[in-house]
Parts: C-alpha cells; sequence; structure tokens
C-alpha cells in the first residue's frame, strides 16, 4: 500500500516537475501538524515553496518521505536529531537557514496553534471554564 | 557639553521612542536607588527586580515557610506541547473540563522573527493568598508549614467567592468532588509522598518549569530569582499579593 502511494506521489509530482520547476499554489498539501514527539510543530509547504522557492528535491530526496508524518515514526525526528543535520535540521542549522535550536514559536505552535487551526477554538483561544 | 548648554532650549522627548529595554533599564536603575533610600543595602547580592515585583518588602530574604515552594519559568523555552497539562491532569484527576495549569498564547507585535510567546500559568501560592482571605468556610488556606495554598473539600460548599478572589484563574470547580479545585504543587499526590517535584515540572520537555525551594540558598530556584543578570518578574504584582510562580527569559 505504502509503495502504490509513493508510486502514485512520485509520478505525479514528476508530471508537474515536466510543467514548472517550481510548483504553483495549491499544488502540495495544506500545512503539515507533526504530532510527535510533541503536539503542534507546524511545517508549511507554502512558505518552503512559494515564498523561499525551493523545490520538492530540496527535502524530499533522502530526507523526508513524500507521505506527510512519516518522520514521526523515527527515533532521531527530535530536537537533538535535528541539532544533527536530520530532518528540519538538514537546512536549519544556523548557516542555510536558521538554527532550529532558535525561534522554537516559529515551528511550535502548539497545542494552541493546532488547535485553532482546525477550528477547535475560537479566536480568543482555548476555552475556560 | 554643547548638549548641557542647550539644555533649557531642548524640547521634551517624551517615551514614545524609548525602547522597552531603555526603560526596564531606567526602571532598575530607580529601583535600585530607591532601593538604597529605603533602608535596601547597596551591597546585597538580591536584585532590586526581585524586591520590587516579586517580594516587596517582608518577604525578600526572609521567607515564612520552610520548605518555600516556589517555580520559576523560563518562559522562552515554551512550545505549548502540554505534556505538563496531561501529567497533571493523570497526576492529580483533572477532568477534561477543568485545569490546574494552563497556557496562555500571546502575539509579541514588532518582534523581528518570533513573534509567538506562551505562557504557563497556575496557581501562584501567594504568600498573601486572597482565595483564602475572601472563603467564608475556611475551605481553602495557606498551609502553615510549607505555604501550598490547599483545599479542604469537606468544608467547601461551591460558593466560587475564591475564584473571583483569586487574579490568576487558577481554580475551577470539580463536579465529581463537589468542590474547588487547583494546583496545589502536588502535595497529595507527590510531594507528601517523598517526591521532590511536582508532575508538570518532571513532564516539561523544555525545562521550563523549574520547581524548587526559595527558601534554601542552594537551590536552582533560590539563585535564579536572586540575580542581577537576568530580569525576573512575577504576574499581576499589582494585585499585591506577592505570589510565589516566578517568571525569567533565556
Amino acid at each position: 500500500m505504502r509503495l502504490i502511494l509513493t508510486t502514485i506521489l512520485c509520478s505525479s509530482i514528476f508530471l508537474l516537475a515536466g510543467a514548472a520547476t517550481t510548483l504553483a499554489e495549491g499544488d502540495y498539501p495544506e500545512d503539515i501538524y507533526y504530532m510527535k514527539p510533541v503536539i503542534g510543530v507546524v511545517f508549511s509547504h507554502q512558505l518552503h515553496v512559494e515564498d523561499n522557492g525551493m523545490d520538492c528535491d530540496s527535502c524530499h530526496d533522502g530526507i523526508f518521505e513524500m507521505e506527510a508524518r512519516l518522520a514521526e515514526n523515527e527515533e532521531s525526528f527530535t530536537m537533538a536529531g535535528l541539532a544533527d543535520g536530520e530532518f528540519c535540521g538538514a537546512c536549519h542549522d544556523g548557516d542555510t537557514a536558521y538554527d532550529a535550536n532558535t525561534r522554537c514559536t516559529t515551528c511550535h505552535v502548539g497545542v494552541i496553534g493546532y488547535s485553532r487551526a482546525h477550528g477547535l477554538v475560537n479566536e480568543e483561544g482555548p476555552a475556560h471554564h | 557639553m554643547k548638549n548641557l548648554k542647550n539644555l533649557d532650549k531642548m524640547t521634551n522627548e517624551g517615551v514614545d521612542n524609548c525602547s522597552v529595554e531603555e526603560r526596564r533599564h531606567f526602571l532598575k536603575m530607580g529601583l535600585t536607588v530607591t532601593g538604597v533610600f529605603a533602608g535596601g543595602t547597596i551591597l546585597s547580592a538580591v536584585s532590586s527586580v526581585n524586591k520590587v515585583y516579586a517580594s516587596t518588602s517582608g518577604f525578600v530574604e526572609k521567607y515564612p515557610y520552610k520548605p518555600h515552594y516556589s517555580m520559576i519559568m523560563h518562559i522562552e523555552n515554551c512550545i505549548d506541547c502540554e505534556k505538563c497539562k496531561s501529567a497533571c491532569a493523570e497526576t492529580n484527576g483533572v477532568p477534561s473540563y477543568g485545569f490546574r495549569t494552563n497556557i496562555l498564547e500571546r502575539q509579541v507585535a514588532g518582534a523581528l522573527d518570533q513573534q509567538r510567546e506562551f505562557i504557563p500559568v497556575l496557581c501562584n501560592h501567594c504568600n498573601l493568598a486572597q482565595c483564602t482571605r475572601v472563603c467564608p468556610t475556611k475551605a481553602t488556606y495557606k498551609d502553615p508549614n510549607n505555604g501550598i495554598v490547599m483545599m479542604n473539600i469537606e468544608k467547601c460548599i461551591g460558593c466560587l467567592s475564591c475564584q473571583l478572589g483569586c487574579p490568576y484563574n487558577a481554580r475551577y470547580f470539580n463536579e465529581e468532588k463537589w468542590a474547588v479545585d487547583k494546583c496545589t504543587f502536588c502535595w497529595e499526590s507527590r510531594l507528601s509522598k517523598g517526591a521532590k517535584t511536582t508532575g508538570c515540572s518532571e513532564a516539561c520537555p523544555a525545562g521550563v518549569r523549574i520547581f524548587g525551594d526559595l527558601s534554601n540558598p542552594s537551590d536552582r530556584v533560590y539563585k535564579e530569582v536572586h540575580q542581577m543578570t537576568k530580569t525576573v518578574w512575577v504576574l499581576r504584582p499589582q494585585a499585591g499579593t506577592k505570589p510565589n510562580v516566578f517568571y525569567t527569559r533565556g
């Protein structure tokens, strides 16, 4: 099943890559919210692809699988792992992009950020009793 | 010197263009000097910030409880993963509709990069707790030994006066207990059984919640509150309740 999914995803990406060097708006998934090892770490394709002009191969060539959130299953998907250059840390090393060890809440939007993005809270924040 | 000569002709610049840092330094300076005039010791190792924001008088170096349980929050590390909340709920049987601790979010306007800040909150176990003052049945009280604000649910009549009295929104009504429930620094579940820290502090993966004894000079909390280099503050100092939960960055 995973193989089929990957194949489909890969072929669609190849088709897209043939049409344009970078993806157009809407051709990539919505923001991804990682839930492990901590809840609410956001990754924005829009920010990385549209705003920063990166292409698929920048990450999907050995760093991240095409399927979203598979990284959560890896033991090195931690802040220590990132510091060793794994996953986000491949670029977020303080050289290519800002160090993963800084600006914590830029990516860590937390339970509050996750809830807001999924319409689980009103604009005033989480419910209080 | 040139400026000095023209002093009379200069106009007041106001404070609109004064950065937060400058204001803070200015305030610190002023408060230190005030401390000296008020009989404070200029050679004291206790920072003026602590004197002013945390414990204005009476409790500066002499703490009323032993141990004097306290917490200092390194809020720049908080990522709102809420492992603290989960650990608290599990440790103390907090229902899903209630909370003993919470995380607040603040948007920092004008910040260059990181524009979001999370602020963990819980009962501040105030030295001058208003909740205990307004409770008509003394169901909530300060433990005379360690200063923890406790609940005697047998006495609680559910009037919620304590909720109104608390400046920190640290209480909720527990329908199962039919009484108000609140943070007790895990006294029943952990500290009284020999544990050295609270459930939330132990669960925090980012080292935000540092729990300890404010009256013990070798304790980390004591050291981090009593120093000159980093600003330490409390929430809502104007409430005048002398809270025991401190906040810092870095």
